[in-house]
């Protein structure tokens, strides 16, 4: 992660610096200085670039002042908030990329806005280049350390430490997304959370035989196509009880499919490398729980990650085969491809046996269907709880993860009866396919209080967005941390 | 259509409501919805347990028109019941016996003769008129979804609303010199390439108080091969349907004039056939709207949307309306996104969508509301034109959410909501207030209830 530390305003000896400026608004603190030490430069060259401060403005100046070596001047507009300031932040280390120093004058912020600029800055300095061995220096991002300058360091530092932890656990989401099929199978992914008991998570793994024990012929269905065998990871965090017994945790589930070929019911091959993105909702429960320990969030949360691998081997599941969950209840499985919800069954049925939560939401690259319905802004929300469902709206709004609400009923349902089984793994063609996918997983969820996110359409990302480079988003990291912090702590 | 009577005439099956706790049965016959006892050959017991809204008691009158078979004269009996379940089992009755037999040498067996039995016909009378209107407005609009394109083209269509003269409604019928005249760029290229041409036809209902008009606005498709970008053969008969907004827009004007609302409305019907020849439209063609507006075309059978935009223009400015809708089978996309059961409920004004969704609650058509999101409408931004008309091909395009972000563009500050009906403007199930596959009439009685519960009001506006 980018290192970043606050400090007094000062006009920085080396690098470079970025002044954000208000709309309609004469240059103060620092960019006042600098323009002193311009003499006059600033506002002339502003000027004459016809900036004016309005948001999404911006203005390069190269060497403005003796060792500054960029200047980036970024318009403010009319509104603050946190959302604005990360925005400015990630614009800003985008632009810095090619100095090795850069200063963000946030002197004219509050201090929760000046953490939140380095929020931004740092959630957009991500870069996952592993796997780049040949690329030339020249071309590789040279900021290494951003300095904030704020009056008021003490407490924007107090700020930024928690906002530090969920930067990790989505940075730690977005590398187990961008991991290649081959490397992150489901045992390497329980092994990389394992090594998250060093946050003071509780880390359990199953394995094949435990699984078998517990009945989940849903997810060993999926599984037993593939060499790499599966693993139900359960991470929990009791940061609300501490040493004593945890009651009614929340509980976060994840589809962890590794990769999806989509099995028997093979998938086209153009854009099948994308599968490898299709246990998206299991990292993001990683982060997630990794951003809750890393800020010792005072709640008892436990994460469930159902990892498989959906692949055609010789013992693959076929369309036809009927399977028991660890529910009892049978399913017939008409297309393999909707694998998703069969491993999203068993383990919602292990949250709810193991842990009576309070409530569950569960994440998942569920269906095309959602990006046919939504797009790529919003990620649809299913919940058969309004309370629950209204949060879940309200924190996607505060940190940009936007969820649109979809419905459920008795309608739908009808559409997975089976003829042979308590229910069919797909119903009505694509005709409602996610709303049919998440009446599907309602069938398990025994009327707990449950709100289901079908991220397909917002887990990864085609092109740069201020504070999210393109590729993997940890869709649902940022969303799921505020919702838990603003309603279930303390 | 169905006489109100306070005992069933000589002959007719007599077709009970029972719901639980009501006459308990020795057969196992519960009142379950679904459930049918015949009791003797003049008696059946329909289950309606559970019944509590108008919908679930339409849907039993439905249940009861089912259980009825091959019988010709009906009786639903509803006495002892409250009116307004006596009216919802009746209505519900005559929307599912209804069929379109035009065209069917020999008629099907079935129920014909309906009776409505209450306990006071007379006191009845009222609250079953004002049911009645909104049911013959579905009733028109199923009758024009349902007739094949080869009887029922543009002209055919407009002469048809022309008739709706006799109930009070005026009736306007633009002919493609006078659109040319207008510059309706849209709705002429779509049409441009059938042997006959697009229509716009505008009903007028002028209501008892002078305020502006609700405008309904409807895609009025009478074939929809897709034009240059055709369509695959499969199921290629269903778009003579591709007219439902506009059949559904015109049975909500007949509602209206029926039950005499006092609420002024104008309904802007944009009628084409989307054809494929020598002189059809093109993918790469730009054309100028009616608002002046430039659309290139990316694919042809993308068409509802450009006559629309037109229609839409053309209400807005010519009517000024005080809100206005427009109803579509628009896209593919809003099927896979909602299914059968919902239409998708596209606007830019809260308040309007909230009175539109309980409208179409309160009549069992259910709406749900989708998004138009900044990257719908970024999508739409073209290099050549001022925009266009969809996103180019791809996998899984959000092409419904594209669909209103483009007719947002025509409706400029206006109160505004689009139901794309795509999906449910044809019965999908056995259990609906239609026969299977049948057209709905989807629309006509949602804006009807529409209009009556949040625009008659004179001091409102």
């Amino acid at each position: 992660m980018l290192d970043i530390a606050f400090a007094k305003p000062a006009l920085p000896k080396a690098g470079g610096l970025v002044l954000l400026l208000a709309e309609e608004a004469a240059p103060t603190g620092l960019a006042a200085q600098l323009d002193a030490a311009m003499e006059g430069g600033l506002v002339r060259a502003l000027e004459a670039a016809g900036f004016k401060g309005r948001k999404g403005q911006s203005a390069t100046l190269w060497a403005p002042a003796p060792g500054i070596g960029k200047l980036l001047v970024l318009g403010m507009g009319k509104e603050g908030g946190a959302a604005a300031a990360e925005k400015l932040g990630g614009s800003a280390a985008a632009a810095m990329a090619g100095e090795v120093t850069a200063m963000i004058a946030a002197d004219g912020l509050p201090a929760a806005e000046a953490a939140s600029v380095a929020m931004g800055a740092a959630l957009r300095h991500y870069r996952f280049d592993r796997y780049r061995t040949t690329e030339k220096a020249e071309d590789k991002p040279k900021l290494s350390k951003l300095t904030v300058a704020t009056g008021e360091g003490t407490a924007a530092k107090a700020a930024w430490a928690p906002m530090k932890a969920v930067v990790e656990g989505v940075f730690l989401a977005r590398d187990l997304v961008s991991e290649p099929p081959n490397v992150l199978n489901p045992v390497e992914f329980a092994k990389r959370c394992e090594a998250l008991s060093s946050l003071g998570l509780e880390v359990d793994v199953l394995g094949v035989k435990e699984m078998r024990k517990l009945g989940m012929g849903a997810l060993l269905g999926v599984a037993q196509g593939s060499i790499n065998e599966p693993r139900l990871v359960v991470m929990r965090w009791n940061g609300a009880s501490k040493g004593k017994k945890a009651s009614n945790p929340v509980c976060f589930i994840g589809k962890g499919v590794t990769f999806d070929t989509g099995g028997i019911s093979i998938k086209p091959a153009g854009g099948m490398e994308d599968m490898k993105w299709d246990m998206a909702g299991a990292g993001t429960v990683a982060g997630l729980m990794a951003a809750l320990a890393g800020r010792k969030a005072k709640v008892d949360a436990v994460g469930l990650l159902g990892l498989v691998e959906n692949m055609p081997g010789h013992n693959a599941q076929r369309p036809g085969d009927v399977v028991t969950s660890a529910s009892g209840q049978t399913i017939e499985v008409i297309n393999t491809d909707a694998e998703g919800r069969l491993v999203l069954a068993d383990v919602i049925h292990y949250a709810i046996e193991k842990y009576d939560p309070k409530f569950m939401v569960d994440l998942a690259t569920l269906t095309g269907a959602i990006i046919v319905a939504l797009g790529h802004e919003h990620a649809g929300l299913f919940a058969n709880d309004d309370e629950l469902a209204a949060r879940i709206v309200a924190a996607g709004q505060a940190t940009g993860e936007a969820c649109w609400r979809m419905p459920l009923g008795d309608a739908y349902d009808k559409q997975i009866k089976s003829d042979i089984a308590d229910m069919k793994n797909v119903g009505g063609g694509r005709a409602g396919g996610s709303i049919t996918a998440a009446q599907f997983i309602q069938r398990f969820v025994q009327k707990k209080p449950w709100a289901h996110l079908d991220i397909a359409g917002t887990a990864w990302s085609s092109k740069d967005a201020p504070t999210t480079p393109k590729g993997a988003t940890a869709f649902g990291v940022r969303l799921l941390d505020r919702m838990v912090a603003e309603h279930y702590e303390g | 259509m169905l006489r109100l009577r306070a005992e069933a005439p000589p002959g007719a099956l007599v077709l009970r409501p029972v719901l639980e706790g009501g006459e308990a049965h020795p057969s196992g016959f519960e009142g379950r919805p679904g459930q049918v006892l015949d009791l003797h050959p003049r008696l059946r017991w329909v289950g309606a347990d559970g019944a509590s809204n108008a919908p679930q008691w339409e849907a039993v009158g439905a249940a009861c028109i089912r259980a009825a078979g091959e019988a010709t004269r009906v009786a639903i009996d509803a006495r002892g019941l409250p009116d307004a379940v006596a009216v919802a089992l009746g209505a519900g009755a005559v929307l599912r016996a209804w069929r379109f037999e035009a065209l069917k040498s020999r008629r099907t067996p079935g129920p014909r003769r309906l009776s409505l039995l209450v306990d006071d016909p007379d006191r009845a009378a009222p609250h079953w008129a004002r049911a009645k209107a909104g049911v013959e407005g579905a009733l028109l609009a199923r009758e024009l979804v349902a007739e094949p394109a080869n009887r029922l083209h543009p002209r055919e269509f407009a002469r048809r609303l022309k008739a709706l003269e006799s109930e009070g409604l005026e009736v306007e019928v633009l002919k493609p010199a006078q659109l040319r005249k207008l510059g309706a760029g849209g709705l002429l290229a779509v049409g441009q390439g059938a042997a006959e041409g697009p229509r716009m036809v505008i009903l007028r209902w002028k209501g008892r108080f002078a305020a502006p008009p609700v405008a309904f606005v409807g895609k009025g498709i009478c074939f929809d091969t897709g034009g240059i970008s055709i369509k695959p053969a499969a199921g290629m008969e269903k778009m003579r349907g591709d007219m439902a907004g506009a059949a559904a827009c015109a049975g909500a004007m007949l509602a209206l004039a029926r039950r005499n609302s006092p609420c002024p409305a104008v309904a802007v019907l944009a009628l084409a056939e989307n054809a494929t020849s020598g002189h059809a439209y093109r993918p790469g063609d730009v054309l100028t709207m009616l608002s002046g507006r430039s659309v290139e075309i990316i694919d042809t059978d993308a068409e509802g949307r450009l006559v629309l935009a037109d229609a839409l223009h053309y209400a807005a400015t010519r009517y000024k309306p005080q809100a206005i809708l427009d109803l579509a089978t628009l896209t593919g996309s809003v099927v896979t996104a909602l299914g059968h059961h919902r239409a998708g409920l596209y606007g830019n004004e809260a308040a309007l969508g909230a009175a539109v969704a309980a409208a179409g609650e309160a009549v069992g058509e259910r709406l749900w509301p989708l998004p138009i999101g900044q990257a719908h409408r970024r999508d739409l931004d073209s290099p050549i034109a001022d925009l266009r008309q969809c996103a180019p091909a791809g996998p899984m395009l959000p092409d419904a959410c594209h669909a209103a972000a483009f007719l947002r563009e025509f409706v400029g500050l206006l109160p505004w909501a689009h139901l794309d009906i795509a999906g449910v403007s044809e019965e999908a199930g056995a259990e609906g207030l239609a026969p299977r596959h049948a057209p709905t009439g989807f629309g006509a009685r949602l804006l009807d209830a529409l209009v009556e519960r949040h625009f008659e009001d004179p001091h409102r506006v």
